[in-house]
Order: C-alpha cells, then structure tokens, then sequence
C-alpha cells in the first residue's frame, strides 16, 4: 500500500486527536495573534457609542446553551459597553431552554459589575411564548405582552419601564441570537417600527446578514467568535473570544491541511488506479 | 364541523391581522394588542401541549418495555425533574422557580447547558473528518466552493489574515467586499427572497383552507 493510499484510508480517531490538540493547545499556550476589525463591527460599535447618555436600549439573549462560546462574549462586550455609558437595558428572550437562566446570570454579573439597581439601570423580561406575537406586541405596549418583568414584579413597579411603553422609546436593539429570530426582528420590529438594530450571531449564520447591514436594516454585525473578539477589543475589554480565536486559528488551519491532504490522495490514488486499469 | 370550524378560525384571524396592518389603527382600536395577547396565551398552552406530547410518546415504550426503554424513562426522568419544580411557586421554596438557586438552574447549569455545548462541539470533529473524507474537487463548481471555503475560513481567523495581510494590507477587506459583501449577498438575497415568497404562499394557502397539515390531515 502507498503513502497516498494509507493517507487516504487515515483512521478517523487521528483526525480527532488532531483536532482535539488544536483546540486545546492555544488555551494552554496562548499566541496572542493580532486581530482585524471588519467595518460590520465598527458600525454595530459607533452606533451605541453615538447614542446619548441614559438612551434606552434593549439586549436580547436568544440563544441556547449550545452556542454560548460565541454568542455569551457578545452579551459580554454589548454590557460593558453599554453600562459604561450609562444607558438603561432591557433583556429579554425568545428561547425557552436557559434563554432567562443565561440572561439572569449575564445581567447580576454585568450589572455588580458597574454597580448598577436592577428596575431603575436594567430590567430583565424573561421569556414568553409565540415570538412573532411578542415581538409584534410590543410595538403596540410591551406592558401587554410582559405584564411583569423574569421574577415576577409588575412592570409598572419597575422605575425604568415606566418611561417605556414600547418601541418608540428604545434608542436601538442588539440581538444576540443563534437561531432564525434575527429574520423576524429585522422583518416585524425593523420593518414596522423603524427601530434601529444591530445583531451578533453564530458564524454559520452571519453570511446571510450581510444583505440585511447592506440594505441599512442592520445596523452592523458580529459573526461568530471572531465577532465577539472584534468586539472584545473595540469596547477595550479582552476575554474568552479573543482567547479562543487562537484555538479557532488552529482548528481552520488544521481543517484546511486536511482538506488539501484528502484532496491530494484522492488525485494521487485515482491516478494510479487509472494507470492500472 | 370539525375541518369546518379550524378553516374559518384561521381565516377570520388571517384576515383580521392583514386589516390590521393596512388600516389605520384608529379605526379598529385595540384589536391588533387583544389578538396578539391570545397569540401569546396560545403559544403557552402549546408548551403545555408539547410536554403532554412528549410524556404520552415515551410512556408506552417504559411500560411495554420496548428495546431501549431505558432511554425513554430517563427522558422521562429529565422532564420531570426540569418541569415540576420550574412551575411550582418560589414562595414554597427557593428551590422551585427558575431563578438563580433554584432546581431547575441548578440543573440548567450544571447538565443541560454542558451537555447541549458538548453535542454542539462535537461537530468541529465531525466537520474535520467530513472535510478529509468528502471535500474533493471533482468538479469545477466543486473546486470553486473548495476555494472559496478557505479563503474565507483563512479570512475569519487571525493566522489566516495576517497571512493575507503579508500578500496585500487591502487584501482581507477586499475579501470582505467582494466575497461576503458580494458574491455572498447576492446569493443570500435570493435565498430570502424565494424564502419570503413561499411564505407569503403558504400563509396565503393556510387562510384559504388549501394547506391543512397543521390539523394533522394532508
């Protein structure tokens, strides 16, 4: 058997180890490489940081636990940003499994962190079923939909959304998601109600958003964990994105190398099983 | 009656969402709010719905004992475990509920979110062994996505873009523009536009009693 045909037949469970080494190696010896800004990002960037002090401004956690290592550093970032420019966030989430975990433990976290009072800096809605309703409700009266914020007190309790009844009084949306929703809040919120928005998404999924930030229905985006890493360094807060790009540098590497390799002994073994028949 | 009354519903609740849209909102009040609230109170009894489902499919196999019932209990197990103690009011304990301390993140946390990360991480072993095995550039077309693929995988990480940095400075931006912010809309465009149309179609054949599967009948 030649090289190429035993390169050709390589045991899947090499192909993991590799992999597996590529993905841990960096987090254990990090390379520090430099990193690019795409002008989706800066955009997503300059439209928060333009807004005025106190502008209200709504973060979404519509992602599952799955997807966290991408979309968690967003939420991340948004918040320091956010925060250090004192505007007042709302959250909320469309997804049922661990959207109001996440969205809790994100928001206790960001919020201690820039000592900030829950009900007056930050209000957290939870979850409600049917997104198509509750996204096109709350155009009308978002008490409507949410008649009490995740744990239960009357919105009309709450200080901040006293001043906010719907989408007029929110300066700009940041969705963070990891599913189709992005496509209904650009659709039902954008469309209907002009608010401006911008979103961070899985990287599978930010190749279709591009159309969206060129038609100026989005107002920037962040793609995978390159996205949250670009992020990380606009709002001058290095974290998990960043680290991991290393991880992610290597895997693409190592994909590309197999790829070429597949390649090369699929020509190099069919050319010699021609040269025989 | 039964195919009936569903057709009319759906129609009379199509058509008033579409009067909504188009009139003015003066002239029909507060319907597009009232309507969309019992959307939302629908959509909660479909999770009801859903977990009646779920516990009815797996029943049977735990109690005929099926091959692999095993699974079917431990599903079983986790619904109740994750469900019961979410619904039942804090004011019983801090453990029902589902704020932080409570049962239900306590199990978030600590299995459902690991284990939904760890499916979700396995794929970028998956994706390698695919890439060696099936990634092959038997064609022109083949070739082109092949070539495409990693300029663009090169492009999104910094090892990659710092190599296209060392060939041109304006070279990653220009795989931005024309590749992403080109080629790739282009396509994207259609796809959501074809996207759009086909549900404008089936919201369209769903009002008029033609599409009937969500009532179970084809």
């Amino acid at each position: 058997m030649g090289f190429w045909q035993r390169v050709s037949q390589l045991d899947r469970r090499w192909i993991y180890l590799a992999v597996a080494l590529a993905v841990i190696f960096p987090l254990l010896v990090p390379m520090k490489m430099k990193l690019g800004i795409t002008p989706e990002a800066r955009q997503l960037y300059e439209a928060i940081e333009t807004l005025p002090d106190s502008s209200v401004v709504m973060l979404t956690f519509d992602y599952y636990p799955s997807t966290v290592a991408e979309t968690r550093p967003m939420s991340i970032a948004a918040l320091h940003q956010m925060f250090r420019k004192n505007l007042k966030v709302i959250t909320m989430t469309t997804i049922p499994l661990g959207g109001p975990s996440m969205a809790d433990r994100t928001m206790k976290l960001m919020g201690d962190l820039y000592h900030k009072t829950y009900g007056v800096d930050y209000v957290n809605l939870g979850y409600k079923a049917n997104y198509t309703a509750v996204l096109l409700g709350m155009g009308s009266s978002i008490e409507s939909i949410y008649p009490s914020d995740q744990y239960g007190t009357p919105l009309a309790n709450l200080p901040l959304m006293q001043t906010v009844k719907n989408y007029d009084q929110i300066s700009f949306i940041f969705i963070v998601a990891d599913n189709g929703i992005v496509d209904n809040w650009i659709s039902i919120v954008n469309a209907q109600f002009s608010t401006p928005m911008g979103a961070g998404v899985t990287a599978v999924m930010a190749p279709k958003f591009y159309s969206y930030v060129q038609a100026k229905q989005m107002t920037g985006l962040l793609g995978g964990m390159k996205g949250a890493a670009e992020y990380e360094m606009l709002v001058n807060k290095p974290a998990m994105a960043l680290i991991g790009m290393d991880s992610q540098s290597l895997a693409h590497l190592l994909i590309i190398g197999f790829v070429i390799a597949g390649n090369v002994a699929y020509f190099a073994t069919r050319k010699k099983k021609e040269s025989k028949g | 009656m039964k195919t009936k009354l569903p057709i009319a519903i759906a129609f009379l609740s199509g058509l008033a969402m579409v009067a909504v849209f188009i009139l003015n909102p003066e002239k029909v009040g507060d319907m597009e709010g009232e309507l969309l609230q019992w959307t939302t109170v629908i959509g909660g009894f479909t999770l009801l719905l859903g977990v009646v489902s779920i516990v009815r499919v797996n029943w049977r196999p735990v109690v005929r004992r099926e091959t692999g019932w095993f699974n079917n209990a431990a599903l079983l197990l986790s619904v109740a475990v994750m469900a019961i103690p979410s619904v039942l009011p804090v004011s019983w304990s801090p453990l029902f509920g589902t704020d932080g301390g409570s049962m239900y993140d306590w199990f978030f946390i600590n299995l459902s979110a690991p284990m939904m990360a760890t499916m979700f991480a396995m794929l970028a072993f998956y994706v390698a062994s695919a890439a060696f095995r099936a990634f092959r550039a038997r064609s022109a077309e083949a070739t082109l996505l092949l070539l495409t693929a990693t300029v663009v995988m090169l492009w999104r990480v910094p090892v990659g873009e710092g190599l296209f940095v060392a060939i041109h400075s304006k070279l990653p931006n220009l795989i931005n523009t024309y590749v992403m912010g080109g080629v790739n809309v282009a396509v994207q465009r259609g796809i959501i536009i074809g996207a759009a149309l086909g549900a404008a179609a089936t919201s369209l054949r769903i009002m008029l009693g033609i599409e009937r599967t969500y009532m179970g009948k084809t």
